[in-house]
C-alpha cells in the first residue's frame, strides 16, 4: 500500500498572489508528518486542497490510493480546521453526534461513540448542556472528540496547538501519541517548532508557498547545520563573547544570554571552544554537543523576519484567503 | 472504502434534521405556533361579537325640511338591524352640540337633510367612522324614501308605490370557475386571494430569511470549515434550504389544524358568548377547494424553494448581521414587487399586468395562486408559470450554490458585484 496522503505539485493562486506553489508531498502510513512553516506559508491552503476544500489550481491530491480529496472518504479522516467553532445552542451530545452524520457515520453508532468519548474526557455531566455554556478548555475538548469520533485511519490538524491550554495540550499530545500506537496516520501543521520537535516522526518544511525541506526528523537535523553546541553560564561569563566572535571556531551564534547556541565552524574542534572559553575566565554550567534544534534550522530556512513573525502567535492570521 | 451511494442522502438528512429540531426547539417557533391560532381565534370571537349586535350604530338625523321628511327617514331605518335612529329638529347650535355628542362617542354619527333631498338628492352625513355597511344602508333608505316623494308628487297611489318598493332584488353570486360553478361571493374570492397573498410572501420572506440566518450562523461560529470537510456545500445548501422548508410547513400545519378545530368549534364559542349558534355556523367561511389548496401548496414550495436559495447566498458572502442585512435587499425587494402588486391582481386578474407577473418566476409564487384562486387562469397557463419557475429554481440554485461555496469560507469584507460574477464563474 502506498502512503495514505500522496500530494503532487499542487499550486492553489489567489487573487493576486500564489499561496501554494508546485508543492509535493507524501505522508507515510502511522506517522506523525508534521507540515511546518511560518504565518501565510501555505498551510491552511495545502491542507485544505487534502481537504478538498479548495480545488487546487494544477497538481493532484490522492489520499488512500485514489484520486481525490478527502471529502470523498470523510468517514476515513478526522479534520480539525484551523478556525474552530461548534454550535453554541445545540446541546454536547447533539452536536457530536450531528457531525459524525456528516461523515457517514450512522445515528445510533455515533450516539454510542459519542457518550464513550464525553466519559473518557471528563465531559459526561455535560453531554445535554448547550455547548455555549461550557468553558473554553471543555469546548476545545468537545471539538476534538468531534476530531476523532469516527475512528478516522488519518487525522488531520490544522495548528493544533494554538489556543490549547497546557491540560488540554496534553490530551492532544497523548491523544495524538495514542493513535500512531494503533497505526493510525497524523498530519498536522504548526508554526511553533518545539510542538513538532515533540511529536513528529517526519516533517516538512514550507514558507510562501514552497518547499524548503523535508525528511525524517533525523534526516532534516543530519542534512542541515553543522556540528552545533550548547553552552550555559553560571554567572560570570568572561571573556566569551570574544571567543564566540571568533569566526575560525564559530560559524554562527544564538545568544539568549545565559544559554547560547553555536554552530561550529568547518573544521573547528568543539574542544578547542571550551578550552577557550576556560581560558576567558567564564564559569560553564553546561557544555553540549547537540543537533540543531528544530528552531535553529527553521530560523536558517526561512529567514529571521519570518520566524520573529512565527514566534509570535499574536499576529496569527494567515493571509490566505481568497480575496484577502 | 468508498462511499456507497446512499451516504450522500444520509448526510443531507442529517443536515435536514439538525436544522428542523434546532428550529422547532427554539421558543420562537412555539411563540408563532401558538400566535397564529389565537389570532384566529380572535377573529371568530370578533366576528361572533359584532354579529350580537356590539356594532349597532347610533345616529341623529337633522331635519331641516318643510314636510318632515326626517320622520319618514327614521321610518324607513326602522327596519335596520344596524342603526338606531332619532330624528332631530334643525336649529342654531345643533350641529355643534351634535358634534360634540359624537366626539364624545356618545353618537356614532349624523344625517343632515333640507328640501334639497327632493330637489337634487342631496343629503349629508357625518361620523366618526365612515363605515361603509352604514353609508350603504343610510343611501339605499334615502333613495326608497326619495322615490316614494316623487312618485307621490306627481299623484302616484302610496299604496302602489308601497307595493312596487315592497320586493327587494336578492343577486345570488356564483362563481363559474374551471367549468366549476361555486357559490363565492365577489368579496370572499378577493378576499382569499389577498390571504393567500400575503400568507405566502410573509411565509416566504420569513422562512427565506431563517435560512440566510442559518447559514450566517454556521459561517460565524466557524462551524462550516468541518461541515465542508465532510459535505459538499451544495448538499449543505440543500439539507439548509430542505430543513427550514420543513420547518414552516410544520409551521402551517399547526396553524392549519388548529384553524379547522377552531372553525368546528364555533358554535359552542358563539353560546359561550351569548350568541345563538345559527349566526355563527352561518359566519362566512370561503370554501377552499382541493385543486386551490395544491396550487398554494406548490408555489409556496416553489418560491420558497426559489428565494431561499438566494439568501442562502446572501448569508453565505456576509459576514455579521448588518452585512447581511444589506445585502438581502435586493433579494428582499424582488419579493415586495409581487407584495405591492396584490391590490393590482385581486382587483383584475386577467389584465396584462397580472398575466406577467404570473409568468415571470420572481413574482409568480405570488401572482399565479392569486389569479387561480381568483379564477382567472387557465390550466395552460398554470403549467406554463409552473414550468418557468421551476426553470427558474434550477438556474438560481446553480449560481447560488456557486456563490455560497466560496463564500462561506470567506470572511473580511462582502465581495463586489464584479467579485461575484467571479465566484460564479470560476467556483
Amino acid at each position: 500500500m502506498s502512503d495514505p496522503v500522496v500530494v503532487d505539485r499542487v499550486t492553489k493562486r489567489f487573487a493576486g498572489h500564489t499561496a501554494v506553489d508546485a508543492l509535493s508531498l507524501s505522508v507515510p502510513s502511522g506517522l506523525i508528518y508534521g507540515l511546518l512553516g511560518p504565518n501565510g506559508a501555505g498551510k491552511t491552503t495545502t491542507l485544505r486542497m487534502i481537504m478538498d476544500i479548495y480545488e487546487p489550481d494544477s497538481g493532484s491530491v490522492r489520499l488512500f490510493d485514489q484520486v481525490g480529496g478527502g471529502r470523498m472518504h470523510s468517514a476515513r479522516i478526522g479534520y480539525l480546521p484551523e478556525e474552530r467553532g461548534l454550535y453554541p445552542k445545540m446541546r454536547v451530545l447533539d452536536v457530536l453526534v450531528f457531525l459524525a452524520e456528516t461523515k457517514g457515520v450512522a445515528r445510533r453508532a455515533a450516539r454510542v461513540k459519542a457518550l464513550e468519548w464525553l466519559d473518557r474526557l471528563g465531559l459526561n455531566d455535560w453531554r445535554l448542556r448547550k455547548v455555549s455554556e461550557l468553558s473554553k478548555g471543555m469546548q476545545q475538548k468537545v471539538q476534538f472528540i468531534s476530531t476523532m469520533l469516527h475512528d478516522p485511519d488519518l487525522v488531520i490538524l490544522d495548528e493544533p496547538f494554538s489556543g490549547l491550554d497546557p491540560v488540554n495540550s496534553q490530551v492532544l499530545r497523548d491523544t495524538v501519541l495514542d493513535y500512531r500506537r494503533r497505526g493510525k496516520t497524523v498530519l498536522f501543521s504548526t508554526h511553533i517548532m518545539e510542538h513538532a520537535e515533540k511529536l513528529c516522526d517526519r516533517l516538512c518544511i514550507i514558507a510562501r508557498g514552497k518547499k524548503l525541506i523535508d525528511g525524517s526528523l533525523a534526516e532534516v537535523k543530519g542534512t542541515h547545520g553543522g556540528k552545533h553546541v550548547i553552552v550555559e553560564f553560571d554567572g560570570s561569563q568572561g571573556g566569551a563573547r570574544q571567543v564566540f566572535g571568533d569566526r575560525r571556531l564559530v560559524a554562527k551564534l544564538q545568544d539568549f544570554g545565559q544559554h547560547a547556541e553555536l554552530e561550529l565552524a568547518p573544521g573547528a574542534d568543539a574542544q578547542e571552544i571550551l578550552r577557550a572559553l576556560v581560558i576567558s575566565g567564564a564559569r560553564l554550567s553546561r557544555f553540549e554537543l547537540a543537533s540543531p534544534s528544530l528552531h535553529k534550522i527553521f530560523v536558517d530556512l526561512v529567514g529571521p523576519d519570518a520566524a520573529t513573525a512565527a514566534a509570535n502567535p499574536a499576529n496569527a492570521r494567515e493571509p490566505e484567503r481568497a480575496g484577502a | 472504502m468508498l462511499e456507497s451511494r446512499s451516504v450522500p442522502v444520509r448526510k443531507v438528512w442529517a443536515v435536514i434534521r439538525r436544522e428542523f429540531v434546532e428550529r422547532v426547539r427554539t421558543k420562537w417557533f412555539w411563540i408563532s405556533a401558538i400566535l397564529g391560532p389565537v389570532l384566529f381565534a380572535g377573529i371568530i370571537v370578533f366576528q361572533i361579537v359584532q354579529s350580537v349586535g356590539g356594532a349597532e350604530r347610533h345616529i341623529a338625523v337633522v331635519d331641516s325640511t318643510s314636510s318632515d321628511y326626517g320622520t319618514r327617514v327614521v321610518e324607513s331605518l326602522g327596519g335596520s338591524r344596524l342603526i338606531r335612529a332619532t330624528r332631530v329638529q334643525a336649529g342654531p347650535g345643533v350641529i355643534d352640540s351634535l358634534t360634540r355628542l359624537v366626539e364624545a362617542k356618545q353618537l356614532n354619527g349624523f344625517l343632515i337633510i333640507s328640501d334639497q333631498l327632493t330637489e337634487t338628492g342631496k343629503a349629508e352625513y357625518r361620523a366618526s367612522n365612515l363605515s361603509l355597511q352604514t353609508i350603504e344602508e343610510l343611501q339605499r333608505a334615502l333613495n326608497r324614501l326619495l322615490v316614494k316623494v316623487r312618485l307621490e308628487e306627481r299623484g302616484v297611489n302610496p299604496a302602489v308605490v308601497e307595493y312596487a318598493q315592497s320586493l327587494r332584488v336578492t343577486l345570488d353570486q356564483k362563481k363559474i370557475a374551471r367549468g366549476r360553478t361555486t357559490e363565492e361571493s365577489a368579496g370572499q374570492s378577493f378576499i382569499m386571494a389577498y390571504v393567500i397573498a400575503i400568507l405566502l410572501f410573509m411565509a416566504i420572506l420569513l422562512y427565506g430569511v431563517n435560512v440566510m440566518s442559518s447559514v450566517l450562523e454556521e459561517k460565524r461560529d466557524r462551524i462550516v470549515e468541518v461541515l465542508v470537510s465532510s459535505l459538499r456545500p451544495f448538499q449543505l445548501m440543500l439539507g439548509k434550504v430542505f430543513g427550514a422548508g420543513a420547518v414552516s410547513f410544520f409551521q402551517f400545519l399547526i396553524w392549519g389544524v388548529s384553524a379547522r378545530v377552531l372553525i368546528s368549534m364555533r358554535g359552542p364559542i358563539a353560546r359561550a358568548l351569548g350568541a345563538d349558534a345559527a349566526s355563527a355556523q352561518s359566519m362566512v367561511l370561503p370554501h377552499i377547494p382541493f385543486a386551490t389548496l395544491a396550487v398554494f401548496m406548490a408555489f409556496f414550495l416553489g418560491g420558497f424553494l426559489l428565494y431561499s436559495a438566494m439568501f442562502a447566498a446572501v448569508g453565505a458572502m456576509s459576514s455579521n448581521e448588518q452585512e447581511a442585512r444589506q445585502a438581502q435587499q435586493p433579494v428582499t425587494y424582488l419579493l415586495m414587487i409581487s407584495y405591492l402588486s396584490i391590490i393590482g391582481l385581486t382587483n383584475d386578474p386577467s389584465s396584462t399586468f397580472a398575466k406577467t407577473l404570473s409568468i415571470v418566476p420572481f413574482t409568480s409564487p405570488i401572482a399565479t395562486p392569486v389569479r387561480w384562486t381568483a379564477g382567472s387562469m387557465g390550466t395552460g397557463e398554470l403549467v406554463l408559470s409552473l414550468a418557468m419557475l421551476a426553470i427558474a429554481i434550477v438556474g438560481v440554485t446553480w449560481v447560488a450554490a456557486r456563490i455560497y461555496r466560496v463564500g462561506i469560507l470567506m470572511t473580511g469584507k462582502r465581495p463586489t458585484l464584479k467579485e461575484l460574477v467571479r465566484w460564479v464563474r470560476t467556483a
